[in-house]
Formats: structure tokens, C-alpha cells, sequence
């Protein structure tokens, strides 16, 4: 089935049209539905499923913005989405896939909730560094305009995957928070971005910075997602 | 004098850096021993374990809560200032009480919450601070296909001769407590691994998540578009 998974990687990196891109996530998305009817859940546990569900989160959001008015023919922009979609995708493919029944504390529809908008916000994280990118190279005002809709709708799906995962915590572990570096790291991420959200009403004397701002955003959300797994010793991560 | 205090209180530039501070503070945390799991931050309510904590472990959480307590002070007084002038969007705002919401909670259960981890074999009792005591009746499990146990649960009888369930993602709520089912074992005897939570800020960070989302909900529909 990886097969699915190299297919869309190869299509994403040659997206710089939208039909192609389009293939792309098509079949991404197929490899995904294959890998949930299998498991018979979201595909959500382990650096492998997480990895592809992030890749695929990155292609599906950044469908509104590729098809927005505003960047009608901005290949640099549609390509580049392809290339982080692929990025992901690509290092899902090393990691082994695992076929095991969920434990019983995470089978819940909360923790899917949880999980899933989490990607999808940090998908939207990603685009808001790529629009970032793309202001301070063309210096088109839309591209800033587009970061901050990317950022705001990211952190209300980030805001919620926190309230998921706070009532899923209650019910599973008997209190919504707990302290460890990945929680610690989760609020880092809100608090950045609710940093940011604040800056625009600094006005255009910030643009710059608040492009820059959203890129680094960026950093910290693959900090928070792969560099505390990676790095801290944290009893919740992948 | 106290004009420019409060002006400075309520700006946005504090704001941005106290959310700053915040951040780094947090992120020298996390890689701090404090933070560590084994440190028993999650063992105790957090003020108690400020009590306890030596310095070095519990420096950065001292700063952030200081840190906090600036920032929701600043959130509190931009708020008021802004509903001040007519016209304003009321959506950030219900975000600020929700973020203040959120936050009191969090205090209510660093003060009042209570952990207790204790295994009961089948027919052993829980007692309650009241002298109300609960009976655990049968301990069962499930295998899934590939024989890992996929479930497990705990029956448990009440003083009044209720019989309710306890399972993973399913606690028994009573008297103001939550018994939740961690692990079990059926060997040599079957045994139910429970902890037993009072989390009295749950309630208020859920009433204030709501309208925190509200807000980002009422916020959203006004930037649609634009």
C-alpha cells in the first residue's frame, strides 16, 4: 500500500498545477482510507500514520488557498505546498506500520478529535509559513492577508483540539491537563500564535515581522509535533 | 503617575511581551528536571508541589505563574478599556474571559484538587472522606483478535446497592470524586489499579473553553471575507 503513499509523493512534487495536485492528494487520501478501513479507526497512532495524516492535513488545507482568487497563478505557491505535502510524506515512509487494536484508553471519539484537528492546524501553520514566505519574496500584500486567515483558522482548529483533548483527558486520566513537555510545548504553540494574532493589529509597520513571525510559527509547531517525541522524554507523544 | 501605570497595564505592548516571557519561560522549562515526569508534578495539586519542590525544579513554574497572573491582569484590563468604547467587536473579548476562565480554573485545581492511586482486588472497598465506602463486586477483561487485551472493567457497588461500571475512558463519578479504572490484572488474583480524582476546576475550564470558542467562532464569522 506504501505504493499509495510514493505515488502521491511524486505527484505533489510536480504540482505546480492544480489538477496535479489534485491527483496527489486523491491519492494520498486513498492510502489513508485504505490504511482506516484496515485498522477499522483513523489511522492516528505511531510516526508512520501520523506523518501520512499530516501530509494529507497540509494538501487538504491548502486547497482554499490554492484555489483562492487572490493567488490564481501563483505556481511558486502551489508547487511549494505540493513539496511540504511530499516532504511528509516522504518521511512517513521509513517508519514501520503499526496494525495494533487501539489501547483501550485512547479508544475514544475524543482522542480522534483531538488529534485530527491538531494536524489540521498545524497543516494551516505550515501554509501560513509558506504564504509568510511568499510575501517577503514577491512582496504581494494578498500573501499576508492569506497568512493571517491560515493562522486564525489554524489556531481556532488548535484551540479546539486542545478543549478535545482536555475532555478526553478528564475522562481518561481524571484531570484535562497534565504536566509533561508535550502539553508544556502545546501551550508554547497557542500561546505563540495568540502572540501573533495580537501583532496584526500592530499595523503595516509590522508586516514584515509578522510575516517572519508566521514562519517561525511554523518551527515551533514541528517542535512541538516531532522535536519533543524526538528529543524530551514525554509520555504523551507518538 | 497611575494613569501611565494603568496605560502600561492594559497595553498591548506588555501584552506581546509578557506572552513572550511566558513562552521562553515555559520552554526552559520543559527541558528543566522540574518538568520531568518522574518529578511528580502530575502526583500532586500544583501549589502543593510548589510547596515542596526545591528551587531548582520549580524555579520556571514560579516565574510562569507570575508571569500569568501579569497577563491575565493586562488581558482583563484591555478588555475593559476596549468594551469602553462603543462599536467594538465583543469576539476577542469573549476569547480573554474564556483564556481568564480557563486559567482560574487551573488555580481552583492547583488549590483543591486531590490524587490517589490504590489496588483493590475483587471484593475490596474504597472509603470516602464521608465514611461512604464502595465495593468493588468483579473485575473482567477483553482479548481483541490479536489477544491483547482490548477492554477491562471494574463493577462496583455503591452504599445504596447501585451497581455501575468502570472502565477506561468511563470513570464513576461520586460524591464529587472520579474513580477511574487504570490497569488490571487477573493473575494471581484479579486486581483493578485505581485512581481516584477530585478535579475541582474541571467544570470552570469547560465553561470557559465554551465561551473562549464562542468568541473564536464569532471572530471567524467577521473576518470571513475579509
Amino acid at each position: 500500500m506504501k505504493w499509495l503513499l510514493i505515488g502521491s509523493s511524486a505527484l505533489y512534487l510536480g504540482s505546480l498545477k492544480r489538477p496535479i495536485f489534485l491527483a496527489a492528494l486523491l491519492l494520498e487520501l486513498c492510502y489513508l482510507a485504505l490504511r482506516g478501513l484496515g485498522l477499522g479507526r483513523l489511522p492516528l497512532i505511531g510516526p508512520q500514520d501520523t506523518l501520512a495524516f499530516f501530509s494529507c492535513s497540509i494538501a487538504l488545507m491548502s486547497l482554499p488557498f490554492i484555489y483562492s482568487r487572490e493567488l490564481s497563478g501563483q505556481r511558486g505557491f502551489f508547487w511549494s505546498c505540493g513539496a511540504l505535502a511530499a516532504l511528509f510524506a516522504l518521511l512517513a515512509l521509513p517508519f514501520p506500520t503499526l496494525n495494533m487494536p487501539l489501547p483501550p484508553i485512547l479508544d475514544t471519539y475524543w482522542f480522534e478529535l483531538h488529534v485530527a484537528l491538531a494536524f489540521f492546524a498545524y497543516a494551516l501553520f505550515g501554509v501560513a509559513a509558506l504564504l509568510g514566505g511568499g510575501f517577503l519574496l514577491r512582496g504581494n500584500r494578498s500573501f499576508l492577508d492569506l497568512q493571517y486567515r491560515a493562522a486564525l483558522v489554524g489556531y481556532s482548529f488548535f484551540s479546539l483540539s486542545m478543549v478535545s483533548g482536555g475532555i478526553w483527558g478528564y475522562y481518561a486520566w481524571g484531570t484535562y491537563w497534565l504536566w509533561t513537555p508535550k502539553e508544556l510545548w502545546t501551550s508554547i504553540l497557542w500561546l505563540f500564535y495568540s502572540m501573533y494574532l495580537h501583532l496584526r493589529v500592530k499595523g503595516q509597520a509590522w508586516d514584515r515581522a509578522f510575516a517572519w513571525i508566521g514562519i517561525i510559527g511554523f518551527l515551533v509547531t514541528l517542535f512541538t509535533y516531532l522535536g519533543v517525541s524526538m528529543l524530551l522524554r514525554s509520555s504523551h507523544s507518538f | 503617575m497611575l494613569k501611565s501605570l494603568y496605560a502600561r497595564l492594559c497595553s498591548l505592548d506588555l501584552g506581546l511581551w509578557l506572552l513572550a516571557l511566558v513562552m521562553l519561560v515555559l520552554a526552559a522549562g520543559s527541558f528543566s528536571r522540574g518538568s520531568a515526569e518522574g518529578a511528580g508534578l502530575n502526583e500532586m495539586p500544583l501549589l502543593l508541589w510548589l510547596q515542596r519542590a526545591p528551587i531548582s525544579f520549580s524555579w520556571w513554574l514560579w516565574l510562569s505563574v507570575a508571569l500569568v497572573a501579569l497577563l491575565c491582569l493586562n488581558a482583563l484590563l484591555c478588555s475593559i478599556e476596549a468594551l469602553r468604547s462603543k462599536g467594538r467587536s465583543i469576539a476577542p473579548h469573549l476569547m480573554h474571559l474564556g483564556f481568564l476562565l480557563v486559567v482560574l480554573a487551573h488555580l481552583v485545581s492547583a488549590c483543591g484538587g486531590f490524587k490517589q492511586q490504590l489496588e483493590v482486588g475483587e471484593g475490596g472497598s474504597i472509603g470516602f472522606p464521608d465514611g461512604d465506602r464502595v465495593r468493588i463486586e468483579r473485575i473482567t477483561t477483553e482479548a481483541g483478535p490479536m489477544g491483547m487485551m482490548s477492554g477491562y472493567r471494574a463493577d462496583v457497588r455503591l452504599q445504596g446497592g447501585t451497581l455501575s461500571g468502570v472502565e477506561p475512558n468511563r470513570p464513576l463519578f461520586h460524591k464529587g470524586y472520579g474513580i477511574y479504572l487504570k490497569h488490571v490484572e487477573l493473575t494471581p488474583a484479579p486486581v483493578a489499579l485505581l485512581e481516584i480524582h477530585r478535579e475541582p476546576g474541571a467544570l470552570p475550564a469547560l465553561f470557559g473553553a465554551l465561551i473562549f470558542t464562542a468568541g473564536n467562532l464569532l471572530l471567524l464569522a467577521r473576518r470571513r471575507g475579509r
